[in-house]
Order: structure tokens, then C-alpha cells, then sequence
């Protein structure tokens, strides 16, 4: 990371701390759910992704290469969800 | 049925005092459902305007009491959330919460590898969740909390962990304090370093599993340490929490 994202690092959280809105965008807990970086093919769960709440959106960056893997951002009437940094992500199904 | 995730209004039952900055709240859940040991809950604010403030906060007790989870927060200067639950809230009160959450930083009894806790600060209380779990579910596997504080009296839990690590098997607490020491300290009085780490983890072997709380910067030294020394990147499962705390 350039120093510019380096003061944001005391602010760093795991990505278990963005849990609940995880849960709340797939209606299921994802933080023990597998993903791959799409940049350096890294394959962990997502509580496995450094987390940095602190700006205007969320950002889930891989805890190898430090790229980012997942973008979410909120407005009053919807979530955006940019998950092109993840080759996939895995939603068990339930009975 | 799936369990969903609502808010729900919870209603404090009791408060207590653990330390100067440190208070444990009991939240009686109408929706109760049972948590893993680790997981939070999420805490929700509004204001007459409209303004919400939202903060997770990690259970304190374990699975097995029904009914109500304890969370203990420590009151941060900045906290919207932690200022108004430490100044405000009383006995009876009603807030907004949403839980259990979290799959990933969760312990249950039923394994049995060792199992090396290390906390800063407040981060002991997803671990106080875990070994409370441990002594409610009588798991006899090797456990050690290595534990940094500032001074003895932000110390939380204190008598406590001292109680469980005298009555339950297997049990090892260590203490450090990096600002100030009683007179008569026998701990550890610096920051949690790689030596301290391989005297605490050394006797665990290289299976333990490893739960790592506290703030950003000391969760990332011990990670690096224990690295160092030996263990698994697999077995190392941290939650920082940003940059204040001991």
C-alpha cells in the first residue's frame, strides 16, 4: 500500500466487523464464507478481508495483496454493491 | 426455520461497573437466540432527527445463559455510541439492537486443540465470551490469555479470570501491563513482544488455534510475532478494532 492509504491502517478492522451488512445485503452471515482475490488469486474466508469503514463506503480489501476485493456503498434507498475484485463469492443454500 | 436477522428492541436489565472506563450491560432480547462464543451484536442509535449512529459490540457471556447476552464497552472520549451507553442508558432503558452476528471469529467448545487467546484492552471481551464457554461447558483443552492492559485498575474481569484459572483445568492466565504497575506486580510489564509470545504460546504447540483482539496495531504485531515463531497463518483469527484501547 502507498502511504496515502498507509494513514487509514490504525483505522483497519477485519471484515468481521461488517458482518451485520453483509447479512443484510445477502440474507445470510458471510464472514466464515469462502472468497478468491481476482487480483492475486488468494482464496480465504471474507472475515479474512481487512475491512476500512471509515470512508463514505466500505471497502474489503484482501488481507495478501491488499487490492480491493469488495465495495459497498449505502444510500437512503439502496446498497451498491462492486464485488469485481472477488472471482466469487459463495452463498450456502438453506433448507 | 432460517434465522433471521431483525432488529429487535432489547431492554437493559443491569449495568456494572468493570473498570474506571469499562461498563457491562445486560441486554434482555425478546428474540433471543443462541450465540457462539465471539460473534457481536450490532447497536443502533436514532436521533429525533432521524441522524443513526450504529456500532458492534462484542457478547461478553456465553451460549449457555438463555434469555440475555452481557456486552461491555468501554467509553470511548469520540464514541457517539459508547459515550451515550456509559452517560445516558439506566437500568430499564430500551435500545435497538441486531444480533447474533459473525461466523468467523467464533469458538466452540467442541473443539479440542489448544487454544491461545490474546487480548488488548477491551478485545478481551469476545475472549472472556469464549473462556466463559469453556468453564459453562467443562472443555478441558489447553488454554492460555495472555492479556495487556495499561495499569492494574483497567484491568477487566480481573477476579474473575483469576477465579476460572484456579477452578477450571487447563486454564492459564497472563497478564501484562504496559503504563504503570502495582508495587508488588508479578506479571508481565511491557508490551506484548515475541519473547513474551513464545514463553505463553510455547508450551500450546504449534496446533493451537489463536484468537487475536485489540486494537489495529498491537493485533498486527502479535499476528506478525506469532508468525515468526512458528505458527500457522491458517490458525490465526484476529479482530481489530480500530486504533484507541490498552
Amino acid at each position: 500500500m502507498d502511504e496515502t492509504t498507509d494513514i487509514n491502517r490504525e483505522l483497519m478492522l477485519d471484515a468481521n466487523a461488517t458482518a451485520g451488512l453483509l447479512y443484510e445485503i445477502f440474507g445470510a452471515e458471510m464472514t466464515a464464507s469462502p472468497t478468491e482475490c481476482a487480483h492475486c488469486g488468494r482464496e480465504g474466508e471474507i472475515g479474512t478481508l481487512l475491512a476500512f469503514t471509515q470512508g463514505p463506503g466500505i471497502v474489503l480489501r484482501c488481507s495478501g495483496c491488499e487490492n480491493v476485493v469488495i465495495r459497498i456503498v449505502q444510500t437512503p434507498d439502496a446498497i451498491y454493491l462492486d464485488a469485481r475484485g472477488a472471482v466469487y463469492l459463495k452463498l450456502a443454500r438453506t433448507g | 426455520m432460517k434465522p433471521t436477522l431483525n432488529w429487535q428492541i432489547a431492554s437493559i436489565a443491569n449495568i456494572k461497573p468493570e473498570t474506571p472506563n469499562v461498563k457491562t450491560f445486560t441486554l434482555k432480547l425478546p428474540s433471543w437466540m443462541r450465540h457462539r462464543a465471539g460473534q457481536h451484536y450490532d447497536i443502533r442509535l436514532t436521533a429525533e432527527d432521524g441522524y443513526q449512529a450504529q456500532r458492534s459490540y462484542s457478547i461478553a457471556s456465553e451460549p449457555e445463559r438463555e434469555g440475555e447476552v452481557d456486552i461491555t464497552v468501554e467509553r470511548l472520549d469520540d464514541g457517539e455510541v459508547s459515550s451515550y451507553l456509559h452517560d445516558v442508558v439506566t437500568q430499564g432503558d430500551r435500545i435497538e439492537v441486531r444480533g447474533p452476528i459473525g461466523g468467523y471469529f467464533v469458538w466452540d467448545a467442541d473443539r479440542t486443540d489448544p487454544l491461545l487467546l490474546i487480548a488488548g484492552g477491551s478485545g478481551v471481551v469476545p475472549l472472556m465470551s469464549m473462556i466463559r464457554h469453556r468453564a459453562a461447558a467443562e472443555a478441558k483443552n489447553p488454554t492460555s490469555l495472555l492479556y495487556s492492559s495499561r495499569s492494574f485498575e483497567d484491568v477487566i474481569y480481573y477476579d474473575e479470570l483469576d477465579r476460572l484459572s484456579k477452578s477450571n483445568a487447563g486454564l492459564q492466565i497472563f497478564h501484562t501491563l504496559t503504563r504503570s504497575q502495582p508495587a508488588d506486580w508479578k506479571g508481565y510489564a511491557r508490551r506484548i513482544d515475541e519473547a513474551m509470545l513464545r514463553e505463553v504460546a510455547g508450551p500450546l504447540g504449534s496446533s493451537a488455534q489463536v484468537f487475536i483482539c485489540g486494537p489495529t496495531l498491537m493485533v498486527e504485531s502479535a499476528a506478525n510475532a506469532l508468525v515468526k515463531i512458528g505458527i500457522d497463518a491458517n490458525r490465526i483469527r484476529t479482530e481489530r478494532f480500530g486504533p484507541t484501547g490498552g
